[in-house]
């Protein structure tokens, strides 16, 4: 298990190719790193001393070469180090992921999101880096500091033993001097928190500050804080810088004793001048390596804590095996046999007490009971999510125990109570389940995927089909391809003026040259049409200098800019803090991705004038001001005058976009398809007016209505498959994400369903379409164990089992148990009618 | 500044949501920002006369908040059945905020209906940025379910003596 690894085993299996290419790169780079040392005792022995102009070039020469070459291999070893270290933090990454996601559910119950996060994201990176400087840091900067070294014993063992005998002196002193500088950061660090919370305090109770006017009891009381910490600052600036100095004062030192022993023994012609030099120059160079092992120590240290405390973290078993190695999944037929099931939590809390159970393949099971019962933790059982912890659970004669992962997931589709939908589009969350089941090499084989047609089927089965169509409906098509959908599109729209135009007129807003769009945006009540050149598109209509030129003939651009601003301050003033979600845009013209943009404009021109404005600025309102939509937007209303004016624009704009520019805009016609609003639109030739579901239904059934005619329905179905549902499917109503649940299960078509009050947020329609559906289709070919919330959908289950405090208390047919007038009548029935 | 110094505007819909909403008693105490948040977040809808606004049984996820209009409560079943009536400024379902609830009951419009509907999804979008307030509304609910019934304990229990055994809602 990867959280049993010490952090040495990252460095053995990392590459071992690099990890050897590294080392070879390390030994040249020391020897090119000690011969420009050689080379500066002959330039000054040999050129200099004796002048000869002709080996001061040449020596000079392969001085630059060591110290290019030194670079260069510097640098190699940095990129291979960085490769090593990346390598395998993506490796850690991977790997602990796919830990994580195999462990218990109950682990996930105390362990928040964000700290699987931050594990993930911040906390591995040190243990991974620290792996590519593993081998490269120690060994390049000790072979460097026993080079140098090497050296300095070669020019002169007494003087090298004398200046390299300060560092033991350091090594002794300067972890004592650490050591209190670390005692006064914590002393620092408790008084910064006791600061802390007496800042805290007052700033709560400001009120009672304010009211008792005690502002010289609070600046006293806070004042002895910030005095104690001042004091304490002082002291741990003090050692800090201490070490600083004794560092560098021994750093200093050295030349010193060089300088007085090398000196005297140069006047006594014991050392010749060029060998002072050079050993000069080792000196100062052996503190870099010094001091990078130092650091990797430090480097080191943290590391491998942080590492330990992370994977122990972690250290949590698999409840069950994730795939069989040795075999295919079983194919199970759905037999359940439970004899004296218990489970039991930390603290002895029995959850489930001698649970007793038969299901054959096929049977229809309903758990129902108060709640608290333990319905939903005899499901989670049965299903592998929570570990049993005595009597048995089998299917087809097999312990659900021993079984794994892989061998329940090919055979039971579980509907959880809260089902999460991923982001992706519809498509991609019905074919889940399926996908789930196929191995790394099918990976991305749609042919062993559901098709289409089964797709579509069972959205209709459990209700979804309308919500998708809705979803096509909403699509904007791609210039220039599908054009035989567009001629059939146009058609519609005759076929609907004609025949619901009147009908619908409530709500529906049509294209009309004549009036001002309150659902269309200032852009296209502007245009009036859809562009057929990118300068035109809407959103960059802000951008094009013909169009602004338009706007200044048409006075708009002062007013319109100026309703942008009104915009982005009103929207900023109600979500600017907050982080963004994507139901606070929903009504704005702002984007979640521009909301910082705005938000920085806003403050910037909080005090500037309107006819002050940036060009830029106001380029970035007049872009919001264009698509403001008055009948959505509701943050702002639209001047009468305003109103006017654009309209007015509309026709001075039409007049001239054809002369200057024939052919860059089509206007809304009744004959032309619309290429940039949505298939909805373009059959309505308007936009809708309202979202309440009423109206909703009856544009819809219009529309399914003319779909048919035209063959069209299961197109635009396939086109909706592709609506991207949003993080966490928020852009799925509650009923339309537990719909798609119970459809990507019914899609896979296990032996065994688990479905835990799978239908509790949909309406009564859809709910007893679903319990239709079991009823009819999955009888027979699913056993099926199913956590009721009400009961008044239980009367067609073979079995019913009636559970409180983790018991079974009666199980057998609704009428079985009806009649026997036991605990199940009283559920239904209420107390007061049993006892009568 | 002077209100009266400005240009005449009409309010917008969201502002006018939100004087609407400072003036509910489930929202009393409650700072300006996330109040901003809901009057923004929440829907003006419009009823037909005679059109049911929720149905019974259903789980329906709303708040309301009548702004013009009556509503009746009543049961659907064989022979409507008329209940109690709602009128303006009446604010109707704020438990379905917290939890999954079904209807008892149907809520029909007499009149044409507006009301501000709030959905649970998008309240509860607001209480993850504002968690703070959820401890208010719900003694705003709790003090509301006391008062209601502490007014049929006053006014009509005299009267009915199966209604005297049923009392004690407030102690649930």
């Amino acid at each position: 298990m990867i959280t049993k690894r010490p952090l040495i085993y990252w460095v053995r299996t990392s590459s071992m190719k690099l990890q050897g290419l590294l080392l070879v790169v390390i030994a040249f780079n020391v020897v090119v790193r000690v011969f420009p040392l050689e080379m500066q005792k002959k330039i000054v022995n040999e050129a200099i001393g004796l002048k000869k102009l002709d080996l001061l070039v040449w020596y000079c020469a392969f001085y630059l070469a060591a110290v290019l070459i030194a670079s260069g291999l510097k640098f190699i070893i940095n990129w291979v180090q960085t490769h090593l270290g990346q390598q395998t933090l993506a490796r850690l990454r991977k790997e602990l992921y796919a830990h994580i996601l195999t462990l218990p559910l109950s682990f996930f119950r105390r362990t928040s999101s964000g700290m699987v996060v931050s594990s993930l994201v911040t906390e591995v990176v040190a243990a991974g880096e620290l792996v590519g400087q593993a081998v490269a840091v120690p060994v390049n900067n000790i072979l460097t500091l026993l080079a140098f070294a090497g050296y300095m014993f070669y020019l002169n063992p007494l003087l090298a033993a004398i200046s390299i005998g300060i560092y033991p002196i350091v090594i002794f002193v300067v972890p004592k001097l650490q050591a209190r500088s670390n005692r006064a950061n914590k002393m620092r660090v408790d008084v910064t928190r006791d600061l802390s919370s007496k800042i805290g305090e007052t700033i709560s109770g400001i009120h009672e500050v304010q009211g008792n006017a005690s502002y010289r009891i609070e600046n006293r009381k806070y004042g002895q804080f910030v005095d104690r910490l001042f004091e304490v600052r002082i002291v741990w600036n003090l050692y800090k810088q201490g070490i600083k100095v004794l560092n560098n004062l021994f750093q200093n030192l050295g030349p010193f004793i060089l300088f007085i022993v090398g000196g005297y023994l140069a006047i006594h012609g014991r050392f010749d001048l060029g060998a002072l030099v050079a050993f000069l120059s080792a000196y100062e160079k052996l503190y870099d390596p010094w001091k990078e092992l130092m650091d990797f120590y430090q480097t080191y240290q943290d590391a491998t804590t942080g590492y330990q405390r992370l994977m122990e973290y972690f250290d949590v078993e698999p409840e069950h095996a994730i795939e069989p190695l040795d075999r295919e999944p079983y194919t199970l037929q759905g037999d359940i046999h439970a004899q004296d099931l218990a489970f039991s939590v930390a603290g002895g809390i029995q959850l489930l007490k001698q649970v007793n159970l038969d299901l054959n393949p096929g049977e229809q099971l309903a758990l129902v009971g108060f709640s608290g019962s333990g319905k939903s933790t005899l499901a989670q059982c049965i299903s592998q999510l929570y570990r049993y912890t005595g009597g048995s659970v089998q299917i087809d004669g097999r312990e659900v125990a021993d079984l794994t992962k892989m061998d329940l997931a090919h055979s039971m589709g579980i509907v959880a109570q809260s089902p999460y939908i991923f982001d992706g589009t519809i498509r991609e969350n019905l074919r889940y389940s399926c996908e789930a089941l196929l191995r790394d090499e099918d990976a991305g084989k749609h042919e062993r995927l559901p098709t289409l047609d089964e797709m579509i089927e069972v959205i209709q089965q459990v209700g979804l089909f309308v919500d998708v169509l809705r979803f096509g409906l909403n699509t904007i098509l791609p210039v220039n391809r599908e054009a035989e959908l567009v001629a059939k599109i146009i058609r519609m729209r005759e076929n609907f003026q004609a025949r619901f135009g009147r009908e619908l007129s409530a709500y529906v807003e049509f294209f009309d040259e004549q009036r001002y769009l309150d659902f269309s945006s200032v852009a296209a009540n502007l245009t009036f049409g859809s562009p057929n050149r990118d300068e035109f598109a809407p959103d960059r209509l802000a951008e094009s200098s013909y169009f602004l030129r338009f706007l200044e003939e048409a006075q708009l651009e002062h007013p319109l800019v100026n309703l942008g601003r009104e915009l982005a301050t009103q929207f900023l003033d109600i979500v600017g803090d907050l982080p963004p979600d994507e139901v606070f845009f929903q009504e704005s013209p702002i984007t979640p991705g521009e909301l910082d943009v705005y938000k920085a404009l806003i403050s910037r021109i909080k005090q500037t004038r309107l006819h002050e404005l940036a060009e830029d600025d106001r380029r970035l309102l007049l872009r919001l001001a264009l698509r403001f939509v008055p009948g959505v937007h509701k943050l702002t209303t639209l001047p009468e005058i305003l109103r006017n004016l654009i309209l007015d624009g509309r026709f001075l704009f039409m007049d001239k976009i054809q002369k200057d520019h024939p052919g860059a805009l089509s206007f809304y016609r009744m004959t032309e398809y619309i290429h940039s609003q949505t298939i909805l639109d373009n059959i309505l030739f308007g936009k809708t007016t309202s979202d309440h579901p009423s109206a909703q239904e009856r544009i819809s059934q219009s529309i399914i209505h003319l779909l048919i005619e035209e063959d069209l329905l299961e197109r635009i179905v396939e086109i909706g498959m592709d609506f991207r549902v949003g993080t966490k499917g928020d852009r799925l109503s509650g009923g339309q994400r537990q719909k798609l649940a119970i459809a990507r299960v019914f899609l896979k078509g296990p032996p065994i369903l688990i479905m835990d009050e799978a239908t509790s947020a949909l309406d009564n329609a859809s709910q007893k379409r679903i319990q239709t559906l079991l009823e009819t289709k999955w009888k027979g070919r699913s056993t099926l164990i199913s956590v009721v919330h009400r009961l008044d959908t239980i009367k067609g289950y073979d079995k019913v089992a009636v559970m409180k405090a983790g018991k079974i208390l009666e199980m057998g047919s609704y009428q079985e148990l009806i009649a026997k007038k036991g605990v199940l009548y009283e559920l239904v029935h209420g107390a007061k009618a049993a006892a009568q | 500044m002077n209100s009266s110094m400005e240009p005449k505007q009409p309010l917008s819909e969201y502002q006018a949501n939100l004087e609407a909403l400072v003036q509910l008693p489930l929202f009393a105490g409650l700072p300006l920002e996330p109040l901003k948040l809901l009057a923004y977040l929440c829907k003006r809808e419009t009823y037909q006369p005679g059109e049911i606004i929720f149905h019974e049984y259903e789980v329906d996820p709303n708040a309301y908040y009548l702004i013009e209009g009556r509503a009746v409560l009543i049961t659907d079943g064989n022979g409507e059945v008329e209940y109690t009536e709602f009128g303006e400024r009446d604010f109707l379902g704020g438990m379905s905020l917290f939890c999954h609830l079904k209807r008892l009951l149907s809520l029909k419009a007499q009149t044409r209906v507006v009301c501000l509907v709030l959905s649970r999804e998008k309240f509860q979008k607001v209480l993850e940025r504002f968690p703070e307030i959820s401890q208010r509304m719900i003694q705003a609910i709790f003090l509301s379910i006391l008062a209601w019934e502490e007014r049929l304990l006053r006014e009509h229990v005299a009267d009915c003596d199966q209604c005297r055994r049923r009392i004690g809602v407030s102690l649930v």
